[in-house]
């Protein structure tokens, strides 16, 4: 009921109480909400080794558009949720991974891109230099295979992350 | 200049002390004694017919007979290439550095000392480059080399 078809006489109605009565109210549970508010906005850290980090950049890029899935690029851990690991990570690498992971703020997420990031990939074999798997240093939630995957493949995986935060309890946060 | 024409050139004024690869590049490859090297590279880099002023890359080879050090050099001037190597005995594990010529050399010679212990000799600057700070597993681009973390790809 709008104000110009308010005819003389009658009583005026709030627009709040209006609101109310058109049932634009929501019950729900407060872990619900908190939870779908955080998997619907998954920053990510903008943190790329190798050729993976190309296959990420095209998922970001205006085709695939990472940003209709709520999720920005942020250039500091301190602000970031999702660690993206897009490539190789050689032993020089691993204590810079950890510290980083160590900056982000709870709760933090780890999706592990790529054969390099899951378990060495083509350097698995006669190679002094790359670590064999970056769950090694640190714990990761989601693994997308492929050498590099498929933007499909990389969407597919931070909807999976979305899906394990939603089945998240509040309680769990103070566990991890 | 042809490469049959800057061969020759090289070698009136290197007379028997370089010896040339045969090969069927476009670009002649030359092997320099040790104690030449830096008096070769000051010449091709100096001398007006080459200018051969850029160092494109140098890399460190391990042929399990001994080590070699590979040049490749160009001129933008005269659109030359040119590629050459000195030996260098695994008991004599050392070579002269170039870098007062070409300044890019050192990262090249600081990553061939590390990589395979080929001592540089005149460098100013050899340290810790390429590989994990704390590294005490010894030279990996070595061809016996072991290392510790290193799973060997299994024979088919």
């Amino acid at each position: 009921m709008g104000l110009d078809e308010q005819k003389p006489g009658e009583e005026k109605v709030p627009i709040y109480n209006e609101k109310l009565a058109d049932g634009n109210l929501i019950l729900t549970q407060a872990n619900k909400i908190l939870t779908v508010a955080q998997a619907r906005s998954l920053w990510y850290l903008l943190f790329g080794t190798a050729c993976c980090a190309i296959e990420l950049m095209a998922t970001g890029a205006s085709r695939y558009d990472f940003d209709r899935l709520g999720m920005i690029f942020r250039a500091t851990p301190r602000q970031s949720d999702l660690m993206i690991i897009a490539g190789t990570i050689t032993y020089k690498m691993a204590p810079v991974v950890k510290r980083l992971y160590d900056q982000m703020a709870e709760p933090r997420y780890v999706l592990a891109m790529g054969g390099c990031a899951i378990g060495g990939g083509p350097f698995y074999y006669d190679s002094y230099a790359v670590l064999r798997g970056v769950d090694k240093i640190i714990p990761v939630d989601v693994y997308v295979p492929g050498c590099p995957p498929r933007p499909e493949s990389l969407l597919h995986g931070c909807l999976e992350v979305g899906k394990k935060i939603k089945q998240q309890k509040m309680t769990d946060w103070r566990k991890r | 200049m042809t490469k049959q024409e800057l061969t020759s050139y090289i070698q009136e004024k290197f007379s028997g002390e370089i010896q040339v690869i045969e090969n069927d590049q476009k670009e002649p490859y030359l092997i320099i004694q040790p104690k030449d090297l830096h008096r070769f590279c000051r010449f091709i880099y100096d001398d007006t017919r080459l200018l051969l002023t850029f160092l494109m890359n140098m890399s460190g080879v391990d042929t399990k007979e001994r080590f070699e050090v590979v040049y490749n050099v160009c001129s933008y001037r005269y659109k030359l290439r040119l590629y050459f190597k000195i030996l260098i005995p695994y008991d004599k594990a050392e070579f002269d550095t170039i870098r007062d010529i070409w300044p890019v050399a050192d990262w090249f010679e600081r990553e061939i000392w590390e990589l395979f212990g080929v001592n540089v000799n005149g460098h100013p600057n050899l340290k810790r480059f390429l590989l994990p700070d704390d590294w005490d597993q010894g030279y990996p681009m070595r061809k016996d080399w072991q290392g510790r973390d290193v799973i060997t790809l299994p024979e088919r």
